[in-house]
């Protein structure tokens, strides 16, 4: 049956496999259902590594996808794995990211694959983005295995995920395989489940080429290398490529598959998973999402699935000290090299001086760009209250987007202003609908309705802003359910909002990088959250200090931080004079680093504490 | 011109209070004499450097741990040497539960005119919590014999600001020391210092300070308090029934004349610069032994580190900062240089104009340190730049 067709150009032994010995497959799941687990067990029960280069999350290359057991980048690995029909077949995993920030990477890796494996927790069971990424994986109609996973747990209850896989996702349940990734359970099964329950890729290879580009990293020698797909036709060094959407063309220097490492191959075919360098200098130049032709014989329409990514969230980086200012450009300028999502331009403001106003995909992508930034480039950072981008209709008819509270147009020329709006998915338990609907609720929410799915759980979606969702709303979640509750979202619409700009004033001079354009209900609120979290974290100084949170001229909140009424050396002889002057030329070394608004010295940690979404409320 | 001071450390207790951070160590009889030797082969050392004393300070530990022979000696040694005065302020720091009749009658002898009684507290509850050796009874019998004992100064020093204190408890012990009638009186508000038991009971949350606003009402009520009862305040921390019971000696730290220090830990200054001892007992007798000076490390202060240390020391001080000495001394004039920040100083009552004297009130005596690091002293760093 050995079925291998022999490659037209290289007359290498090593050539493509058969379409039926290839399976393109991918694992979904709600966050920490085991995904990373359950690829690491695939990947060394098909010996892709060595034992002593085995380290957990194998795929997932960052440090800190690895310290907080996420996946933010795509990845993929071609296994070798020897079947029970005694064949050897080429399984390609495409690792995705789990996190709805990332939902458009999951998007691509889905187009991607011809199967998924849909990985539920056995206790914890069906969860939100369960829900939403089995829903996804029937768009693109791929063929899914349920996989229930940690069944050694204590706590498992197979019984009961069973019921809400029939129920809540309206699988077969008894086609679910049983495993423990931790264990390496009946990974065995799943191996031959892939094998013979998803289909092969079909395709031809000698039709136009149509590749679809998944992922893409950078590579400081090679440059872009780009993670595809082959739908049809055949991908070779020394082709030319274009690049469908942007039309840009390139030649191709080399493919192959990932095998962790790169492994080159003479070609990759209709089916194939791999990786192409085509000296392309940054992910700036290529699209996610775009398709691969042949320049010389294109195909006629390239592959659906083209969207760009665009950021909803909005921020100020600001270094903490200024020399650092071309730091921050630089490391931004690398970060983007392979983040695509990451967008950046230049912001200034008078507090905190020059910074960058970044975009993202969403709070996580926002932390973990702000993470990496601490972490791989030494750089501290201030970071202004996250934003949604905003829609102005000025009175002269112009229309503007605006996600920097700085660039907020006078209120007098305003004629509407629009937010963004989410549609909300929330799964839990029964006996939270009510606390949730009333989150709900005072997150301005719209159109509440739910349904039941198995016996005891519901399903509520709400039509959220997401500006309301920026603040703390996961955190809330979490809290008021218990840890039972899950939450997935999509982007709706614009709707029309009542904004204001809350300004927060220190001793009367306004702490630009303070301002933030909320809902006018919500503005007080905001705005005393805001005047305590200074009151709190601003040191006492020689004067009192007068904290106001304000709307145009109005003062709608306010604290004061008391002056300094002791600090005096109890004893200042013996003539000791030295240590305690050293003692005080500290503490004037510690002023300068201090931001002055006006003459009110705010240490940095004020920012941070005042800027800090997660525990506001 | 000030002649200069002499301090000497005498780094012995009987028993180590819990919030001390100075020198000190308990040791017996033997190694006290030992420590007079070696005392008095640094006094031999330094022959000739800063002559003329006219204030010599016996501090601690607790000077009163050497015997009225060993004092004898020491004080002949620095007459000997350093050519201290005839006639010399002597002071001498001593515990009340080493006062006696003839221990009085033998300070004297020594010509001690300022007896500084390390009374601590009136209340035998206060005094164990600072593990004093003395109860209450020992400290006012120690201050009323001193008194009847003829020294032109008898000075009592007083604790605050204990974890828990009420202003009504302190108020019984400064009310206790006005009927004993000291001529100075030092009080000091707690400090929990990093490195002694306090620190570390702090550190384990065993110990909780009091907050700043109290700490800050009991240093006003101290000092309106005593200036009532006719002892006002002319530092931070001292006060005095009149001009002449004021610490001569201790004068000098505050407005930079010279001093030199003798003994592990103490400190020395003297045409900008200042050098410090050992702080080892060990360590100190070692170098002495050697026949090097027992110094640690010295600094030479520039005009910045001058001028902050003016601040620092002038607002803890009822007198203030003298402009014009400071115009005189550092090339520009405080109140061209800070002016906005003078008048906002002076709006809030903090620090007030008084000829050519810049003075706090109470509210800004309590904040000295504050005060002094908000003052722009650049114009010194870029002339020490220059220079």
């Amino acid at each position: 049956v050995v079925n291998y067709r022999v490659a037209s150009v290289y007359s290498t032994p090593r050539e493509s496999p058969a379409l039926s010995r290839i399976r393109n497959f991918c694992i979904i799941a709600h966050i920490d259902h085991g995904k990373s687990t359950l690829a690491d067990r695939l990947i060394q029960r098909c010996g892709a590594v060595e034992e002593r280069d085995f380290r957990d999350q194998i795929l997932d290359s960052m440090d800190i996808e690895r310290e907080r057991g996420i996946t933010i980048k795509s990845n993929t690995i071609t296994l070798l794995y020897q079947a029970r029909d005694g064949l050897e077949y080429h399984l390609n995993l495409i690792d995705t990211p789990g996190h709805v920030d990332f939902s458009h990477e999951v998007r691509r890796s889905l187009m991607s694959c011809e199967g998924a494996l849909l990985l539920v927790d056995a206790s914890q069971g069906v969860e939100a983005q369960t829900v939403a990424n089995m829903y996804l994986a029937l768009e693109y109609d791929l063929t899914l295995i349920p996989v229930i996973n940690k069944i050694d747990l204590p706590a498992a209850d197979v019984d009961r995920v069973s019921q809400e896989i029939e129920e809540d996702l309206g699988l077969d349940a008894s086609e679910a395989v049983k495993v423990s990734a931790k264990l390496g359970t009946g990974i065995d099964d799943l191996l031959e489940a892939i094998v013979t329950r998803l289909p092969a890729p079909s395709g031809d290879p000698e039709a136009p080429l149509r590749a679809l580009i998944f992922d893409a990293q950078y590579d400081a020698y090679r440059g872009v290398v780009l993670l595809c797909r082959v739908k049809e036709g055949t991908l070779a060094p020394g082709q030319a490529i274009r690049l469908m959407n942007t039309q840009k063309e390139y030649g191709v220097e080399e493919v192959g598959l990932m095998k962790l490492k790169r492994v080159k191959a003479p070609e990759l075919q209709a089916g194939a998973v791999g990786y192409v360098i085509a000296n392309i200098k940054t992910v700036r130049d290529i699209a996610i999402g775009d398709t691969i032709t042949d320049a010389a014989r294109p195909a006629a329409e390239p592959l659906p699935g083209y969207k760009e990514a665009k950021p909803v969230v909005f921020a100020s980086f600001y270094p903490m000290s200024t020399d650092e200012y071309e730091d921050l450009a630089k490391a931004l300028d690398k970060l983007a090299l392979n983040d695509a999502a990451l967008t950046f331009e230049k912001d200034s403001s008078v507090a905190l001086g020059f910074g960058f106003r970044c975009g993202f995909l969403g709070l996580l992508h926002l932390d973990v760009v702000q993470e990496r930034l601490k972490r791989e480039y030494d750089l501290s950072l201030l970071i202004s209250a996250p934003s949604v981008r905003y829609r102005i209709t000025l009175k002269t008819g112009e229309a503007k987007l605006v996600d920097n509270p700085s660039l907020y147009p006078d209120p007098m020329t305003i004629e509407r202003a629009e937010e963004p709006y989410i549609k909300a998915t929330v799964l839990m338990p029964e006996r939270y609908l009510g606390t949730v609907m009333e989150l709900c609720r005072e997150r301005r929410g719209l159109n509440s309705t739910f349904h039941y799915l198995s016996v005891g759980r519901i399903e509520l979606i709400s039509e959220l802003p997401l500006a309301e969702v920026l603040f703390d709303f996961y955190d809330r979640l979490k809290t008021l359910t218990q840890g039972y509750g899950s939450f997935d979202y999509e982007i709706l619409d614009y709707r029309e909002a009542d904004l204001v700009k809350v300004d927060i004033l220190v001793n009367g001079e306004r702490v630009d990088a303070l301002s933030q354009l909320v809902h006018r209900e919500k503005a007080r609120q905001r705005a005393l959250h805001y005047c305590e979290r200074l009151a709190e974290t601003i040191p006492r100084q020689q004067f009192k200090i007068a904290i106001q949170g304000a709307v145009g001229g109005q003062i709608i909140a306010r604290t004061t931080i008391n002056p300094f009424r002791k600090d005096v050396t109890a004893k200042c002889y013996g003539g000791d004079i030295t240590r305690k002057r050293k003692l005080l030329e500290k503490q004037k070394e510690g002023k300068k680093k201090m931001k002055m608004v006006g003459a009110v010295e705010i240490p940095q940690s004020a920012f941070v504490a005042v800027l800090k979404t997660d525990d506001s409320s | 011109v000030t002649a200069p001071g002499l301090y000497l450390h005498v780094p012995f207790c009987s028993r180590i209070c819990p919030y001390c951070d100075f020198a000190v160590r308990t040791a017996r009889p033997e190694r006290r004499e030992r420590f007079v030797e070696w005392l008095l082969r640094e006094i031999e050392l330094n022959r000739g450097k800063l002559l003329g004393a006219d204030t010599v300070y016996f501090g601690g530990g607790t000077p009163s741990s050497l015997a009225p022979g060993q004092l004898a000696r020491i004080l002949e040694a620095i007459q000997t040497h350093l050519a201290v005065v005839e006639g010399a302020w002597i002071f001498l720091e001593v515990n009340p539960e080493d006062v006696s009749v003839e221990a009085l009658r033998a300070w004297r002898g020594l010509g001690v005119r300022t007896l500084s009684l390390g009374v601590q507290s009136f209340e035998d509850r206060v005094l164990a919590f600072l593990g004093r050796r003395h109860e209450r009874e020992q400290a006012r019998r120690s201050v009323r014999l001193a008194r009847e004992a003829g020294f032109h100064t008898v000075s009592a020093d007083l604790i605050y600001g204990l974890p828990g204190q009420s202003p009504a408890e302190w108020r019984g012990d400064l009310e206790e020391a006005m009927r004993l009638a000291p001529d100075h009186i030092s009080c000091y508000q707690l400090t929990v210092h990093h490195g002694t038991h306090f620190g570390r009971q702090k550190a384990r949350g065993r110990l909780q300070e009091m907050s700043e606003d109290q700490q800050a009402e009991l240093f006003d009520f101290t000092h309106r308090f005593l200036a009532e009862a006719g002892y006002p305040g002319y530092e931070a921390s001292n006060f005095a029934r009149s001009a002449e019971h004021q610490s001569r000696h201790n004068r000098k730290y505050w407005d930079h004349t010279p001093y030199l220090g003798l003994g592990p830990s103490a400190h020395s200054f003297a045409d900008n610069h200042r050098w410090w001892n050992c702080r080892q007992l060990e360590t100190w007798e070692e170098k002495l032994d050697a026949g090097e000076p027992p110094v640690e490390a010295s600094e030479t202060l520039g005009p910045g580190e001058l001028g902050l240390e003016t601040l620092m020391l002038g607002f803890r001080t009822y007198a203030g900062v003298d402009l014009s000495r400071f115009r005189v001394r550092f090339g520009f004039d405080l109140l061209e240089t800070s002016a906005s920040l003078v008048e906002r100083f002076k709006d809030e009552g903090l620090l007030f104009l008084e000829g050519d004297r810049l003075k706090p009130t109470i509210a800004g005596l309590a904040i000295a340190d504050r005060l002094a690091v908000s003052f722009d002293l650049a114009p010194l760093t870029l002339s020490a730049a220059r220079s």
